[in-house]
């Protein structure tokens, strides 16, 4: 009977919860409607040449959807900061540890860590091109750039962070270097990690568009600065859409991803915002 | 007692589980200040032994330095026979903050977490875990982390992880001090129950007389800090399971409390005098 009762409290604790979540889904919606709307009514007063309403944006949309050049656009676009923030994750994860770790990694490495992390990466931009080219390499560095240092700099922070009763303890259980690093170093330090990884990947597509925006033939940033070109306000307001949402969707992702696999190395579900 | 301090202990064998420090000197690096100085005392295979005394003390430094987390700056500890170079598996700490258990591991795996590192099979390793504890009465919470468990179930899960190994040295640094009064009280009682079953080389640190009595085979008090060292030792014969509301329980908390209060008060004098 006990637990008859302790089951019908869990249900309507999930009751509750599942309203909760509903509201807060009609709130969301709300809010939506009324910035659109908000867009609709400036767009009415204003020329619409100059500022399309949403609707003539949705034309452009559907239009640049069909013939196939938004998603060339979108797919370039996606492609660099894939390959960058891959990059970034992949020498930011390792070089944060060494650094967090080793006192003479540290020493090397800090000076140049804390010069450059103040260059914004788009003040790279411009060498990057003369060296690489206009192609994807100088988009990529860009990414790559800007992932690195706050990939880097978060984990170094999680290797700080480590409480030293977790270390001491597995002292008291006989560790070896590499057991320490594997089973201790690493998985504590994780969630530092992804939270640097969840920031970078927000900034990679402002990154990206500003890259693509000086010098490119194809991205979203390059198609923002065509339209602009030849006044096609309704196709520059479909793309910067469209980046947002993009944005949106790969936080999301990343959030949803760990949540489902990383859940445990990651207490409170989110770092950053 | 589990067994008589004073005998002879002569061959390796019957070392195991003994603790000896040799006139101990501890200075942190760089720092003029000496924590505790010329401490010797030992501890005997299975012997159940408090240290108790005022905050700053060094009471918790005697233990780092049993533990093998600081060295000593004169003199030497030594562990089952054996000069302590570094922190090992045949002593482990039990820490007063549950920090030292790895949220990212359920209570099983952080209780299998010493068997995995010394490299046991993961099907033996969950068998040793789950009867550890059901030992410290946290059956059924295997599957649970860190974060989802209350402070006294943590203290519990550390005891469980230290149990695992059969190490002969168990070191326990204010385990129930964070604790909120009632679930001291029965984890102190618990404790006193499994120390007698386990017999196991108990040194226990902390500040609460009650405590040191409820628990110890024997009670060093120690002096007040700096250049602390151990004032006496005051062996506990009263028989187990221990009341607190006993005659003999009160009279001894008296006894030690006048001995704590009077140390107290010689530091407040030794010190210089305000302005």
């Amino acid at each position: 009977m006990a637990a008859s009762r302790a089951g019908a409290g869990q249900q309507a604790k999930a009751g509750a919860t599942s309203r909760r979540d509903r509201s807060a889904w009609l709130v969301t919606t709300a809010s939506v409607a009324v910035g659109v709307l908000l867009w609709a009514m400036a767009s009415a007063r204003l020329d619409s040449l100059l500022f399309p309403s949403p609707l003539q944006a949705l034309a452009a949309f559907w239009q640049m959807l069909g013939n196939g050049e938004l998603l060339a656009d979108v797919a370039i676009s996606v492609q660099r900061i894939a390959i960058g923030f891959a990059l970034g994750c992949l020498v930011g994860i390792p070089l944060g540890l060494a650094m967090g770790l080793f006192r003479i990694v540290r020493a090397v490495c800090d000076p140049v860590v804390q010069f450059l992390r103040f260059v914004p990466p788009i003040a790279w931009l411009i060498p990057a091109i003369m060296w690489f080219g206009i192609g994807e390499a100088s988009k990529v560095l860009i990414i790559f750039y800007m992932t690195v240092f706050l990939v880097l700099l978060n984990t170094m922070a999680g290797v700080a962070a480590i409480p030293k009763n977790q270390i001491r303890a597995a002292g008291n259980f006989s560790v070896s270097r590499l057991q320490l690093f594997t089973l201790v170093v690493f998985p504590s330090t994780l969630s530092y990690s992804i939270a640097g990884a969840r920031i970078a990947l927000g900034n990679s597509f402002a990154a990206v568009v500003g890259a693509e925006l000086i010098a490119a033939d194809a991205g979203l940033g390059y198609r923002i600065v065509e339209s602009g070109k030849w006044m096609a306000m309704n196709e520059m307001f479909a793309a910067i859409v469209v980046l947002g949402m993009f944005g949106l969707l790969a936080d999301r992702g990343v959030r949803l991803a760990t949540r489902r696999f990383l859940a445990r190395y990651v207490p409170d579900g989110d770092h950053a915002h | 007692m589990h067994t008589d301090p004073a005998a002879p202990l002569s061959d390796a064998a019957s070392r195991v589980g003994q603790i000896a420090l040799r006139g101990v000197d501890f200075a942190y690096a760089g720092n003029s200040t000496t924590v505790i100085q010329d401490v010797s005392f030992e501890v005997a295979p299975g012997e159940f032994l408090v240290l108790l005394g005022p905050s700053g003390c060094g009471k918790s430094t005697v233990l780092n330095l049993i533990a093998g987390f600081e060295r000593p700056s004169r003199g030497e500890v030594l562990a089952s026979g054996r000069a302590v170079q570094s922190a090992g598996r045949d002593r482990v700490v039990i820490f007063q903050d549950s920090d030292s258990l790895y949220g990212w591991l359920t209570v099983l795996d952080n209780v299998g977490f010493p068997l995995r590192v010394a490299g046991v099979a993961a099907r033996e390793r969950r068998e040793r875990a789950t009867a550890v504890l059901k030992v410290v009465g946290l059956a059924g919470h295997e599957h649970k982390y860190p974060r989802q468990l209350s402070g006294g179930m943590k203290q519990r899960v550390q005891l469980a992880r230290a149990l695992v190994l059969d190490s002969p040295i168990l070191l326990m640094d204010e385990p129930f001090a964070a604790l909120d009064a009632q679930t001291r009280s029965i984890l102190q009682d618990e404790l006193m129950q499994l120390s007698v079953k386990m017999r196991r080389t108990i040194l226990f640190i902390t500040h609460d007389i009650g405590e040191s009595i409820l628990l110890g085979d024997r009670i060093g008090i120690m002096r007040a800090g700096p250049a602390s060292s151990i004032k006496e030792f005051l062996p506990v014969t009263l028989p187990r399971p221990r009341r607190r509301s006993s005659v003999e329980f009160g009279e001894l908390y008296e006894r030690i409390r006048a001995s704590i209060s009077e140390e107290v008060r010689r530091a407040l004098r030794s010190e210089d005098p305000p302005l």
